[in-house]
């Protein structure tokens, strides 16, 4: 019976009719820390109390957006160890997905991706990700998708242009590091020449 | 179990044969025989004791002693593996097996935001605020078959936990109860019956702010628009599409949120909570107004 009054203390109040003549207490309760004060709507940064203000985070770059309905999921039983549950639990999660086809990778990328991993490709022309390094399927699929995404950023990077200044600049400096070895070598040998005692 | 004014003993009393020492014997299993030991053929002679020396003797030296050699206790060198473990915050674990297990059992009622006292009074979780426990934490175990939509509030949550009740169109929020609003939380009836005024909850300590404003970990003083952001990339990484908890119908209870200051829900600090004249008190002075409410 304590449980049942218990359980409906702590129900979200819904209007009780005692409550509604009590106007100061309102629908909800709000203290000095409630949410809309610490972070009032449309309002600009420093909202924050005594809570101390949230040091601003280093802007990441936005992951790249991958749609999952382009993408086939598959989940399959993971190799390895573990008995009953390794045999039962399908936890390895494999993606594959169309690589000419996907637009939503640019296609140079595209092209990029695959001449690099063509060994991932099967003769559908399809890429194939998978993972089971993980005990949950979910992981295991994020995995998959952060394998993807890592595979855009590399093909998209481009190969670094130097300059025509940087390249001479590197080539004057090999050459005077060999000057300067050659040099050095030159001053070591007439200090051994000179503790040559040669008699004629 | 007497009957009215007790007639049916006076009853039995009168129709039963007369009440002497061969009528009388104890309740089976309330007298149990002594153990003595060194009777029988076996048992005796010596006694389960060896021959001689001093196991016979009983001389035998202190445990830990190994003849002379320096004991393991003392080779191993002292290291502070548990130095300062009794100030160490405790989170006892959760996990969604278990969390599921109890919404389909029916001891946990999915259709209300879900609290520790809802957990505690569904037997799924024994929190100790005595043994340095500050709350649950939801652990990943069974993140693959969880599928229940629920306002959950935890004190920690895994990333993966996260995005499991995310997926299934849930809230989860992590908030903070010093030890006096934990053991509040846990015995609720047995702290209404004190007739003490509920205390305000206290705000984390400083090691604890940082990730309670974090909106990657849904800490209750986060900023909402940051924490909708961080749901969105979640879904991103783990890749689910969010369902939409605003067209839900059971949205308004999946956004009811307790306020920072606030133990339980639907009761302020500062009231008092009379059981027995099921009667709820409030602070009607300006000072103690403005108190509980900072």
């Amino acid at each position: 019976m304590a449980a049942r009054t218990l359980r409906a203390l702590c129900r979200p109040r819904l209007l009780v009719a005692g409550s509604s003549r009590r106007a100061a207490a309102g629908a909800e309760f709000r203290s000095a820390y409630s949410l809309d004060k610490l972070y009032p709507p449309r309002g600009g940064g420093g909202g924050g109390g005594d809570t101390g203000s949230v040091p601003e985070q280093e802007a990441k770059p936005p992951a790249l957006d991958i749609p999952m309905d382009r993408l086939t999921v598959s989940y399959c039983r993971s190799s390895g160890p573990g008995g009953q549950n390794v045999n039962k639990v399908n936890t390895k999660a494999e993606v594959r997905f169309h690589l000419a086809s996907a637009d939503w990778i640019p296609e140079a990328v595209r092209q990029k991706m695959a001449s690099m991993h063509k060994n991932k490709i099967n003769r559908a022309g399809e890429l194939i990700v998978n993972s089971e390094e993980s005990r949950y399927q979910m992981r295991n699929l994020a995995i998959c998708l952060e394998k993807i995404r890592v595979m855009v950023t590399e093909a998209t990077e481009k190969p670094k242009v130097v300059s025509k200044e940087t390249a001479q600049e590197l080539i004057a400096r090999v050459e005077k590091m060999n000057r300067e070895r050659l040099r050095q070598k030159k001053i070591h040998s007439n200090i051994k020449q000179s503790r040559k005692a040669d008699f004629d | 179990m007497g009957g009215p004014g007790g007639s049916r003993a006076l009853e039995l009393l009168r129709s039963l044969p007369r009440v002497s020492l061969a009528n009388l014997r104890p309740s089976p299993g309330s007298k149990k025989k002594e153990k003595r030991r060194g009777r029988g053929r076996y048992g005796g002679r010596k006694c389960g004791r060896g021959h001689k020396g001093e196991r016979q003797r009983g001389n035998r030296p202190r445990l830990g002693f190994e003849g002379g050699q320096t004991p393991f206790y003392l080779a191993i060198p002292k290291y502070g593996f548990n130095e300062g473990h009794s100030l160490r915050r405790q989170y006892q674990p959760l996990s969604l097996q278990k969390l599921q297990y109890l919404i389909d059992l029916g001891r946990v009622d999915p259709t209300q935001p879900i609290d520790l006292t809802q957990l505690t009074n569904a037997r799924g979780v024994t929190v100790q605020p005595l043994k340095r426990d500050y709350g649950i934490q939801l652990v990943e175990e069974g993140a693959d078959i969880f599928s229940a939509k629920v306002n959950i509030e935890v004190q920690r949550a895994s990333e993966l936990a996260i995005a499991t009740i995310e997926k299934n169109g849930g809230v989860i929020t992590t908030s903070f109860y010093d030890p006096r609003s934990l053991e509040i939380l846990i015995k609720p009836v047995v702290f209404f019956l004190r007739g003490q005024p509920i205390p305000k909850r206290m705000l984390p300590p400083e090691d604890l702010v940082r990730y309670y404003t974090d909106a990657s970990n849904r800490g209750y003083l986060a900023d909402p628009s940051k924490v909708e952001e961080a749901r969105l990339e979640l879904a991103k990484k783990y890749g689910y599409s969010l369902p939409d908890i605003t067209k839900d119908e059971l949205f308004k209870m999946l956004s009811t949120r307790k306020d920072p200051r606030q133990i339980f829900f639907g009761l302020a600090p500062g009231w008092i909570v009379n059981m027995a004249d099921k009667k709820i008190l409030k602070p009607t002075d300006e000072r103690l107004l403005k108190y509980y409410s900072s």
